[in-house]
């Protein structure tokens, strides 16, 4: 292929246009054209999107949050700094505080694990393309499409309820169960921990689009040293795609820790505050009790959770993240 | 400074089309000034003095008809117009919240006697005084005890939008089959007596407001002079609870109260779900079921197929003493507004206009007007009817005003009660330990307030 | 040999077909509930098919509220949806190449801001932000929905984005560059082709989200007639009086119909991209 150079003349003709009007010699054009074609500027100007964006959209709101978290604030009256009462609060009077701490870290380090496993499996199953497989895909990337509908809520109560479906396959199975799943503090957050994997779609799309970058070459050098399917999966896929597992694995776990749906739309915590998620916690203190500075404060002291446990994440990274390229 | 944005971002745009060597091209370009155009004109038709807005809460029905009483309003004042906003009711509150932290709530809200008193203590409604004294709104038909159910403190910031009252639904044609009949103003012992004799006969249990016992707790309470809520802490002793949560322990222990674990199968709070018609067998089904007189219509509407639903009023430890008439939702302006006088006249029109009444036809409730009620009753059909006589004979006679609207805590509290109730029913707690635990509990929150 | 493979096919698509049919058993409930008379919605929830298939959920849905039919509220998403998405994939591609092909000041910086800015709950952003779109007059405009997504500001995105890129040999951009194509040029001829499939993901993505966010909605827009599905879809329910589950079932079952169809149609690319002509050794 010709990579030609044409293309990015109009390009610094804008630039050139602006600065310096319609006449310029060509020494100064060409020195123009390497300072925006220097590696620092170029990473400057595509970056600058987001640079705006994150000055812009984000900063603002962030910062006026970590205010509140430093105020007593009801929404309908202004916040009134009040020092860091509410993270003194948080930590020395607070006891669904820290069952929603526990609970959130069983839910996020339980589901995402299972959500990835299922999701590599079940794209390595649907790789193939054939006719049929793109229906099969979009049955399995389904449930993520209705993620948090009413309906999933309805129905995810009747499936787990004591007459319902699990217990009617139980009793077929031979077990005499009427077993009252949501109603139990110990299995009531398995229900939300199945709705959780059940919608692994998402990292599944993610799998199947980097599967594709792998080399079929790699395969056929393997295959003529007489590698079988299985010494191909863990000799060539898993290591090529240990980044993109990385990458599920560090969106995934931002996510459980942030998970919010499943328990605001099916079991709001019950029973006893077993399913209670942190961030349904922080909605209920910020919305319902009108302690929003308080709500802040929660938020910001799970940012400093997730933020470590992804910098702990990224400390692992050089130990099993294949990154030589292809 | 908004321009400035756009060109920006079309510049950035620009670039990301440009750089393409000239070749790859963004249909987003494209779409970007179309957004911007659109949306402007929305904000330069906000300025316009003539445009107020309400909103609210509520269904389909709700909505239609309320939007065209909205309209006959602008039609008979040229130059008006009004939009209306809806919500869910949890989006609604959450969207009123955050307007109102950005000054700029709606000309005309509806309101809920758990926010009001917050909404007033922080300025965001209007006092309604002026207005009434100018005649500007006509309250002359509206009696005493409905209008104190929209004052806060000596001013009048919310008008009803519908009368209602508690009031106890119950499976008629499961008790008529057994013979069994309810009387109104049942007691405590009485309705304990009836559980009993229900599960005995049917097998059906009872639930008594789990996960929402707010309401009912006041209710009680006031059988004994009770207050809930005083400055800064809670009212009675912790020992005055005790009977409120005895009943919950003589249930369990003796069968007839529902099993806490069927509530995590449904939607609490929702009338489709409520064990009174929804469930699959009399052990995870209640006869009764705690709710207001404007309910009647939709648990009759959820009931299943050949159920006729009775109404009568909650038990109390002294039913006449707890009784009281209360809103099912007011009316009240926005601080924010522009133009109150003609907010005023929308709300009288609405409250006071046989045109728009005819229109809405009391779905918020009976109405507060008492000329207006008259003049709909016989348009209605045979549920509502039973609510009007059951607000006039059964209500009416037998009331006293209600409690002073719930101050800023009490949410919380309500959802620490909440919480002892699961506990209590899980058998976590006795009757005793749940009501020192709601009682210290509830007063810690309050002391904070 | 040929028999055993057609039996291990067979055994593939019976496992993959069942497996398959519980993940989509919801959606088959939601359907079929949809042609239950509303009233029996919930007496019935045990049973899968309908006794008697009904037609009027559709018609009181599609109605809509106060003179607005459903046809508007789907427009109104489309809209959204496919405005937004066009601007988080593209300027998302854009930033992604910066941050991971080029070494500049302040790289780090942005990489973190990138992560941090997703690990703070959307809820609690819900006012700081609606209070700065107020500053800016956007409020009660579909500004805020749109145009901060041409800034990139889904993390997510850029973060998938730079992962693929990583993934794509650095040899191919030095060869370019000693062609004497600059680092624009290969962004639009060599990167843009080489990522289609992670920018299809993340337009199936992105137009998944817009499409389901409704907190932004509830928040910025005030005209009924502007509502897009997701805040629609909600109103069909009032927990203190009655709820129309019929309708909204009805409605919700239309309303993923959209996400689907993209699905299904851009699926095999992400799997047959493009990148198959520039990619081989």
């Amino acid at each position: 292929m010709n990579w030609g150079r044409v293309g990015s003349a109009p390009f610094f003709e804008i630039f050139s246009l602006r600065t310096e009007g319609t006449y310029l010699n060509h020494r100064k054009r060409e020195s123009f054209r390497q300072f925006m074609n220097k590696e620092s500027t170029a990473g400057f100007v595509f970056s600058l999107p987001f640079t705006i964006g994150f000055f812009v959209f984000m900063v603002v709101p962030m910062g006026l949050s970590l205010f509140y978290s430093f105020c007593d604030y009801n929404i309908l009256a202004p916040p009134v700094f009040v020092g860091a009462k509410n993270y003194i609060k948080m930590f020395t009077d607070d006891v669904i505080f820290l069952k929603t701490i526990g609970v959130t870290f069983y839910f996020a380090l339980v589901s995402v694990p299972l959500r990835l496993v299922f999701a590599l499996m079940v794209a390595l199953i649907l790789y193939k393309t054939t006719r049929i497989t793109g229906f099969y895909r979009a049955a399995y990337y389904l449930p993520s499409i209705i993620g948090g509908s009413v309906a999933v809520a309805i129905l995810w109560k009747r499936m787990f309820a004591t007459d319902g479906v699990v217990n009617q396959l139980l009793r077929l199975s031979g077990v005499n169960s009427s077993f009252p799943w949501l109603g139990n503090v110990n299995t009531a957050i398995w229900t939300l921990i199945i709705l959780a994997v059940w919608q692994f779609g998402s990292s599944m799309l993610i799998f199947l689009s980097s599967l594709k970058q792998i080399p079929v070459t790699l395969y056929e050098a393997a295959r003529v040293d007489g590698a079988g399917k299985v010494s191909q999966f863990f000799r060539i896929t898993l290591p090529l795609l240990t980044p993109t597992i990385f990458f599920n694995l560090v969106m995934q776990m931002i996510n459980g820790f942030l998970a919010f749906t499943q328990c605001f739309i099916i079991t709001q915590g019950k029973p006893l505050n077993s399913t209670l998620f942190y961030t349904v916690y922080m909605y209920q203190q910020s919305f319902e009790f009108y302690n929003t500075g308080y709500g802040a404060a929660l938020a910001w002291v799970m940012l400093a959770i997730i933020g470590f446990i992804t910098m702990i994440l990224f400390a692992t990274k050089r130990f099993w993240v294949y990154t030589g390229g292809v | 400074m908004k321009k400035r944005m756009a060109l920006l971002m079309t510049g950035v745009l620009a670039v990301a089309s440009l750089a393409g060597c000239g070749g790859s091209k963004t249909s987003a370009t494209t779409a970007a000034p179309e957004t911007t155009k659109e949306t402007q004109t929305t904000a330069a038709a906000k300025q316009d003095g003539g445009k107020l807005t309400m909103s609210w809460w509520g269904n389909q029905v709700r909505n239609e008809r309320t939007q065209a009483a909205l309209d006959l309003y602008a039609e008979k004042n040229p130059g008006i117009t009004i939009e209306g906003q809806f919500s869910e009711w949890s989006d609604y509150w959450n969207k009123l919240a955050t307007s109102a932290a950005g000054q700029s709530i709606p000309d005309i809200v509806q309101m809920d006697y758990m926010y009001i008193d917050q909404y007033v203590k922080n300025d965001l409604l209007v006092d309604l005084k002026p207005y009434i004294d100018d005649k500007t709104l006509d309250v002359s038909n509206i009696t005493e005890n409905t209008m104190a159910t929209g004052t806060v403190e000596g001013g009048v910031y919310a008008i009803c939008a519908g009368i209602n009252s508690p009031a106890m639904m119950y499976n008629k044609t499961l008790l008529d089959q057994n013979g069994i009949t309810v009387k109104d103003y049942l007691t405590i012992d009485e309705f304990e007596e009836l559980c009993r004799q229900i599960y005995k006969k049917t097998g059906y249990k009872t639930s008594i407001v789990y996960g929402t016992a707010q309401t009912y707790l006041d209710y009680f309470m006031r059988a004994y002079d009770v207050v809930l809520f005083g400055d800064k802490k809670m009212g009675g002793t912790k020992e005055s609870y005790i009977p409120f949560f005895e009943m919950y322990t003589r249930g369990l222990k003796e069968g007839w109260l529902i099993d806490p674990g069927v509530f995590a199968e449904i939607s609490v709070g929702s009338v489709e779900q409520d064990p009174m018609v929804y469930g699959s067998s009399p052990d995870t089904m209640s006869w009764c079921a705690f709710a207001n007189s404007n309910q009647l219509t939709a648990i009759q509407k959820a009931a299943p197929e050949g159920v006729t639903v009775g109404m009568t009023t909650w038990p109390s430890p002294d039913p006449k003493k707890s009784g009281y008439l209360k809103s099912s939702q007011f009316f009240s302006i926005g601080a924010h507004t522009k133009n109150a006088e003609e907010a005023v006249k929308v709300l009288n029109f609405l409250v006071n206009s046989s045109d728009a009444n005819n229109i809405l036809l009391g779905e918020r409730g009976v109405p507060a007007s008492s000329k207006i009620a008259e003049e709909l009753s016989p348009k209605m059909d045979p549920i509502n009817q039973e609510i009007i006589r059951y607000i006039n004979e059964v209500i009416t006679p037998n009331s006293s005003p209600i409690n002073p609207p719930q101050p800023d805590g009490a949410s919380e509290v309500f959802n620490l009660l909440n919480q002892v109730q699961e506990q209590l029913c899980y058998g976590a707690y006795d009757a005793a330990t749940a009501a020192e635990e709601f009682y210290n509990g509830a007063n810690k929150i309050m002391s904070q307030k | 040999m040929k028999t055993k493979k057609r039996m291990g096919d067979i055994v593939y698509h019976i496992l993959v077909c069942g497996f398959g049919l519980i993940m989509v058993y919801p959606l088959i409930w939601m359907i079929m509930s949809s042609f239950k008379e509303t009233s029996t919605i919930f007496t019935t929830a045990g049973q899968l098919i309908p006794k008697k298939f009904v037609l009027t959920n559709y018609a009181t849905g599609w109605r809509g509220f106060a003179k607005t039919g459903f046809v508007v509220f789907f427009r109104n998403s489309f809209f959204i949806a496919v405005v937004a998405t066009l601007g988080t994939v593209f300027s998302s591609a854009f930033v992604a190449y910066g941050l991971a092909r080029c070494k500049f000041f302040g790289r780090k910086f942005l990489f973190v801001a990138m992560l941090l800015s997703m690990m703070l709950p959307a809820q609690v952003l819900m006012i700081p932000q609606y209070l700065w779109f107020q500053k800016l007059g956007w409020v009660g405009s579909y500004r805020p929905l749109i145009i901060p997504y041409y800034f990139a500001i889904q993390g997510f995105f850029i973060y998938l984005m730079i992962n693929f890129i990583d993934g794509i040999p650095r040899e191919l951009d030095e060869a370019a560059k000693i062609d004497g194509c600059s680092y624009y040029s290969i962004f639009a001829r060599i990167m843009l082709p080489l990522i289609t499939p992670a920018m299809i993901t993340a337009s199936i993505f992105s137009f998944m989200w817009r499409w389901d966010d409704f907190l932004s909605a509830l928040l910025y827009v005030n005209e009924s007639a502007k509502y897009p599905v997701s805040l629609a879809l909600k109103l069909f329910s009032d927990p203190g009086s009655s709820s129309d589950y019929g309708a909204m079932f009805a409605m919700a079952t239309l309303s993923i119909l959209p996400a689907v169809i993209i699905f299904i149609c851009l699926q095999k690319y992400l799997v047959e991209g493009i990148s198959t002509s520039g990619l081989k050794g």
